[in-house]
This record gives structure tokens, C-alpha cells and sequence, in this order.
């Protein structure tokens, strides 16, 4: 019975979804202060490089080169966010759309570590990494009923449920605390917030860093559930799709861009039946959407209106908890 | 505790979504086995998975590839002998949309092997999944180093450069005396950067001396820098990999600088519009194909023939190559007697000497391609077979 239900087609799909996921909350974070950052796809190669890398050369067990690829992206957030934080709006686009061209051009040139063009294949994989642990502990995805690949998808699912739980329940958190309040203070009114005493540069810096080392961790998973990277996959064009998750799906509460991720994620997939017009159907999609709900899908709005609704429907049910 | 309640909501609402969207799918499962059922009535009948790039800047090499692959599917039909379903998948050229078409094929359509995908990189995405699902899995336009050796159920009918490189520079050698190269390539692209690896291995090897290596970006249209550097040196041969459409503009610019030693291109550099774009200035172009559209073979002059009147146009060599590669499917389709994976992928791994329209084919033991590759040299304005 669990064994038909588990389909590793759904699984993947539901993996790169949950990593879109983390990808959105981190363009999110850097929005939440009111910047415009397009350096997330660099920051993501950078993650995904420094967690193969560490993996292949020094058989670095997998957790801890994704560990240490995200800190490294949050550290050169941190140095490139500094100078570059002193400008806004679409300036800061464009210089941050730079350096993500920069990070590439990196990649694409530094011939003896990253292989160049070519990109990195053999990458340790998440799945089979996990299974071959299990096995020397003497379990049998079959114990459970399980093939080995159902096995696979079903872990790196829920380890990455795991994980965006854990990012989405941290942000949420922090967007109560103090460093929340500042960043929406930032957002509203730079100069009010600093009349009032908040460190601009540092939270400003906080919010940049913070996405960076977000998206050189969902770098870092995407390079371990491929198991083969290269400097197109992190080019302009991905640091778009990133900003489309933010924007679509609304970047005033979290959900938004988590929403958006998991939209747009599923929307060529259930699109597959249409073949060849399947983005083009997506790009409509993505128009008619940003003329009737500019503002994004999920705004705060949205998010109040869900939580009257069932708030009321559990009450009258009395399930309310 | 609201936050855990309002992130059941939310997982609520993704999950029934999830849900409503799989319903699409499960659908096709169902009719992929009937079509599998009635292989008792004599005819062997498989559903064949096909995994192309048929949307985004590349999609004119997934319309080639699915519109050979249609017309072999429509002959092969029509004989009788096997019945072959073709269920076609676009990756848009990514490859984590490879990767999650192919897990369509594998796990929702349970199809008995793949066609695909387009791109070498999509393939070292895909290979060692289907490999590790037991899929056969068949390349018909990866060219790069290391596709077969990804696993025991990874092949590919498409000529690697590692063949064809050295088979067009060792014809060049003879016939023009060369003895000292320049390389020139496009180090921002998969297929140029991997032929560009080919040709130094292989000029080294044949003891050639490279005066220089220049490399040139995606989209470039000023090469003179390259050139002038180039032509101070004076070398006897220029090997270039490029895309047609920059090796196009780079031989129109080296004719103009007065630079008329032959060029030896990549696969990337075969392509008719070669010609379209440089005119003159394209002679002497030496590239090594699988594919001559010239050929006086009756079997290639029908292909020829019957793409043309089917879909308009000239076929090229992404078309031949899936359209042999569905010709190799259905043999050892014929000779497993089944449409089971494993049984499938034994009959395909013992392909030898097939005759299609590229030519002799064979699988070596790992995969890859045994197969003697044209010669082609772009001479008066056309394509012609090499022999000096």
C-alpha cells in the first residue's frame, strides 16, 4: 500500500519544490528590508561549488559540506554586502546582478578547480549517500516495502520537509523579534528607522547575509540531489526565477514567497499534458497574475483572511485548539 | 502554537494541490500497461520514453530530434514487426527539468527505456538515475566524454568528439602537411569547451605544435583580437570549437584578415547555415560528422526525401541520429522478444553492425559508439566528402 503511493516522480518534484522553497524565503529576507537583490544565484553556485568541492576532494561527509558551503556564501555575503549596501534600489540590482555574473565568469575560468564549462560531475548524492549508510547499519529499504529509489525520494523529501519547516518556523520567529522590527522599519522609512536609533548598515548587512547563506545552502542540496553542477545552471536567468518567486507569489509575508516557489514549481509539471506550449502557457500565467494581484498571490491580507476562515470553521467544528 | 497551526494550513492546502495535480497523471499509467499488455498477440510492443529539448533557446535541436523520431516511429510501425509508443517529455534544457521528465518516464509511464536527452548535461543528470532504476537509457546527440561510462544502462548513437576530432585531423594532416596549430574556443559552453579538450589531447598526441590558445564567449562578434594574434603566428591548420553561428563569423573575419588556412571544427561547427552565414569565406571547413545528407545511399537518399516532404525542411544531423537511434531501439526490441527493461537493455547492449542511415553501427562493451565517421570539407559552397 505505501509502496504504490510513494512515487519517486512526485518526490522530485517535490523536492525542487521544498529547495525553491528556501530559495524564495532567501530573496524574501534581503526584500524585507526593501533591497532588491539579484545576487542569490551567485551566492547559490558558491554554496553548491564550496559543498561539491569539500565532498569529492576531501570526502567530506555531506552534511558538513553543506554546512560549510552556506557559511561560506553567508561570509562573502557579508564582504560583498558591505560596500554595496550603501546603494539602492535598481543600482543595487544591477551591481548585485554583476556579481552573480562575476561568480559565474569565476566558475566558467578557474579551469583547475571547477573544470570550467564542463562543470562538476560525480557529486556525492543525498539519496544514495543515505542508502548506503542505512545499509551498513543493517537496514533494508525492503523492511518497510520499500524499493530503493521509493526509499531515496521518500528520505530526501522528508529531510528537506524537515529543513524548510525549520527555515520557515526561524523566519517567522525572527520577523516578531527585534531584528524583524527592524527590518520592516528599514523597509518602511531608511532615514525615519535611523532617527530611531537602528543601526541601518548593520541590520541592512544582517538581512543580506542572512539570504546569502540561505541560498548557498539550498545551493549546496540542489548540487547534492543532482549530483552534477555547472556555471549555467547558476547564471541570470536563475536569479530571475528566484526574484519571479518573490514577486509572484508576494513578498510581504513569508508564505508568499514560499507560495510562489511551490507554484511556480508545480506549474510545468502539471503543464507537461500541453508539451511544447507549456511556457508559453506559463509566461501568460505569470502575466495575467501580476495584473490582477501586483502586490503578489499571498499578502498579509490573504494570510488574515485564511485565519479567520478557519479559526471560524474550527470553532464551529470544535476542533479548535 | 499557532504557528504550528497555521503551518498545518498551509501544508494542507500545498498537499490537496499535490494531490489534484498527480491526478493528471496517473491516468496515462494506466493506458502505458494496457499498451504493454497486448504484446502476446505476436508483435512486441513497448512504450519508448523520449526526453528532448523542445521549449527555450534550443528547441530547434528537440524539434529535429522528435520529428526523426516520429518518422521512424511511423516506418517501424507500419512493418509490423514491432509496435513502438513514443511518450515525449520536454526538459527545456535544464536539467533538473531533465531529471524530473525522466522520473515521469521511469516511474509514472513505466516506459521500457529513454530516448534522451539532448544535452550532455542533462545526461550526467539523468544517466545514473535511470541507470540506477534499471533503465536503458540512449543518447542520440550527447556528445561529450564520459556519457556511456555513467552507467551499465547508458548508451549513445551519437558520434562522440573524442571519434571525430581525431578523424578529421588526421585526413587534414595528410592532405595539407600541417605541422604547427592554433586552437581557438568558446570556453563558456559545455560543447565547445569539451571539444576544445578533445582537439588539445588529440594534437598532442598526433605531435602537432600549438603555436596558441585563444578562447572567445557565447554571443561575441568582434574575433580580430584572436585572429591577428593567430595569423602573426602562422600556423599550417586552425582548430576551432565553435557553435556554427560564432564559427561562422570567426571564419568570415579570419578570409577578411587574409588568414586562409583550413579550419578544423567540432560538432558544434557542422551545420549547413555555416555556409548560409560566411558564404565563401566557409571554405575549407573540415568537420567529421556521422551524418551526410549527400550520400549516394538509396536508404539515405529516402530519409531525405521522406523528412523533407513530412515536416518542410532539409533533415540535419539531430534528426538522422534519433531517427537511426529509434531504428536501433526497435531492433533490439525485435530481438528481446519482450518489453522488459532488463531483457531490452541485454539486446541493445549486443547491437552490432547495425546499417542505418549514419552508417556501420556497434555498441562497445561500454556503451558507446564504434562507428567510421565522414569527412566532410566545405568546398565551392558545399559540403563535400573529404578525399584529397
Amino acid at each position: 500500500m505505501l509502496a504504490e503511493l510513494i512515487n519517486p516522480y512526485y518526490l522530485q518534484v517535490g523536492s525542487f519544490m521544498l529547495i525553491n522553497i528556501i530559495l524564495g524565503i532567501s530573496m524574501y529576507i534581503t526584500l524585507s528590508t526593501g533591497q532588491l537583490s539579484l545576487a542569490n544565484a551567485g551566492f547559490m553556485g558558491i554554496g553548491a561549488y564550496t559543498s561539491a568541492l569539500l565532498t569529492i576532494h576531501f570526502s567530506l561527509p555531506i552534511p558538513v559540506g553543506v554546512v560549510i558551503g552556506a557559511i561560506f556564501a553567508g561570509l562573502l555575503g557579508i564582504v560583498v554586502g558591505l560596500p554595496t549596501l550603501r546603494l539602492k534600489g535598481v543600482f543595487l540590482a544591477i551591481v548585485t546582478l554583476g556579481f552573480g555574473e562575476v561568480i559565474r565568469v569565476i566558475f566558467v575560468n578557474w579551469e583547475s578547480l571547477t573544470k570550467g564549462s564542463v562543470g562538476l560531475s560525480g557529486i556525492p548524492h543525498m539519496g544514495r549517500e543515505l542508502l548506503k549508510t542505512v545499509k551498513e547499519l543493517g537496514f533494508e529499504p525492503k523492511m518497510l516495502g520499500l524499493q530503493n529509489n521509493q526509499f531515496i525520494f521518500m528520505a530526501i523529501f522528508l529531510i528537506l520537509l524537515v529543513i524548510v519547516i525549520f527555515v520557515i518556523w526561524f523566519f517567522k520567529r525572527q520577523n516578531d523579534s527585534r531584528i524583524g522590527r527592524a527590518f520592516s522599519a528599514i523597509k518602511l522609512d531608511e532615514q525615519a528607522a535611523e532617527s530611531m536609533g537602528i543601526n541601518i548598515t548593520y541590520y541592512k548587512v544582517l538581512a543580506f547575509a542572512q539570504g546569502a547563506l540561505l541560498s548557498g545552502f539550498a545551493g549546496a542540496l540542489f548540487a547534492h540531489m543532482l549530483g552534477y553542477i555547472s556555471p549555467a545552471d547558476f547564471a541570470y536567468h536563475k536569479a530571475i526565477d528566484i526574484l519571479i518567486f518573490a514577486v509572484l507569489g508576494g513578498s510581504e509575508v513569508i508564505w508568499g514567497p514560499a507560495f510562489g516557489a511551490f507554484f511556480l514549481t508545480l506549474l510545468p509539471e502539471v503543464l507537461r499534458f500541453i508539451s511544447e506550449y507549456r511556457y508559453m502557457i506559463y509566461g501568460v500565467i505569470i502575466v495575467v497574475m501580476m495584473v490582477v494581484r501586483p502586490q503578489g498571490l499571498i499578502d498579509l491580507n490573504v494570510v488574515k483572511w485564511i485565519k479567520r476562515k478557519t479559526t471560524r470553521r474550527g470553532l464551529k467544528n470544535g476542533t479548535g485548539n | 502554537m499557532s504557528i504550528f497551526k497555521k503551518f498545518m494550513q498551509f501544508s494542507a492546502v500545498s498537499s490537496m494541490l499535490l494531490l489534484a495535480a498527480c491526478g493528471g497523471g496517473g491516468d496515462e499509467t494506466a493506458s502505458g500497461t494496457e499498451g504493454q499488455a497486448d504484446g502476446g498477440s505476436g508483435v512486441v510492443s513497448a512504450d519508448i520514453g523520449v526526453i528532448s529539448y523542445n521549449s527555450g533557446p534550443g528547441a530547434a535541436y528537440g524539434e529535429a530530434i522528435t520529428n526523426g523520431l516520429k518518422l521512424a516511429q511511423e516506418e517501424i510501425n507500419a512493418k509490423g514487426e514491432v509496435n513502438i509508443n513514443l511518450k515525449i517529455e520536454d526538459s527545456a534544457g535544464e536539467q533538473d527539468q531533465a531529471l524530473t521528465a525522466a522520473q515521469k518516464l521511469i516511474n509514472s509511464e513505466n516506459v521500457t527505456a529513454i530516448i534522451g536527452p539532448t544535452l550532455s548535461t542533462e545526461m550526467n543528470v539523468v544517466g545514473p538515475e535511470a541507470d540506477l532504476s534499471g533503465v536503458p537509457i540512449m543518447g542520440t546527440s550527447t556528445t561529450a566524454e564520459g556519457i556511456p561510462q555513467l552507467g551499465e544502462y547508458v548508451f549513445r548513437n551519437s558520434i562522440p568528439e573524442a571519434l571525430a576530432i581525431p578523424a578529421s585531423l588526421k585526413k587534414a594532416i595528410e592532405a595539407y602537411d600541417v605541422k604547427k596549430v592554433a586552437i581557438l574556443y568558446g570556453n563558456d559552453d559545455v560543447l565547445t569547451k569539451s571539444g576544445f579538450d578533445t582537439m588539445k589531447a588529440t594534437a598532442e598526441e598526433m605531435g602537432l605544435e600549438i603555436l596558441t590558445i585563444e578562447t572567445f564567449q557565447k554571443g561575441q562578434s568582434d574575433y580580430n583580437a584572436q585572429l591577428t594574434k593567430i595569423k602573426s603566428l602562422n600556423p599550417d591548420l586552425i582548430l576551432a570549437s565553435a557553435l556554427y553561428n560564432e564559427g561562422a563569423v570567426i571564419m568570415d573575419q579570419a578570409r577578411k584578415m587574409g588568414i586562409d588556412v583550413p579550419f578544423v571544427g567540432g560538432n558544434g561547427f557542422n551545420s549547413p547555415e555555416v555556409i548560409n552565414i560566411a558564404g565563401d569565406a566557409a571554405n575549407g571547413l573540415i568537420v567529421a560528422t556521422p551524418w551526410f545528407g549527400e550520400k549516394e545511399d538509396p536508404k539515405v537518399q529516402d530519409f531525405v526525401a521522406k523528412y523533407t516532404e513530412k515536416f518542410g525542411k532539409a533533415p540535419d544531423q539531430f534528426a538522422a541520429q534519433s531517427y537511426d537511434g529509434l531504428y536501433i531501439f526497435a531492433e533490439a526490441l525485435k530481438n528481446a522478444g519482450d518489453s522488459d527493461r532488463d531483457a531490452f537493455r541485454d539486446a541493445l547492449a549486443e547491437i552490432s553492425n547495425f546499417e542505418g542511415i549514419l552508417g556501420n553501427f556497434s555498441f562497445d562493451e561500454e556503451g558507446d559508439v564504434v562507428m567510421e565517421p565522414t569527412v566532410l570539407t566545405i568546398k565551392d559552397g558545399k559540403f563535400q566528402e573529404f578525399n584529397e
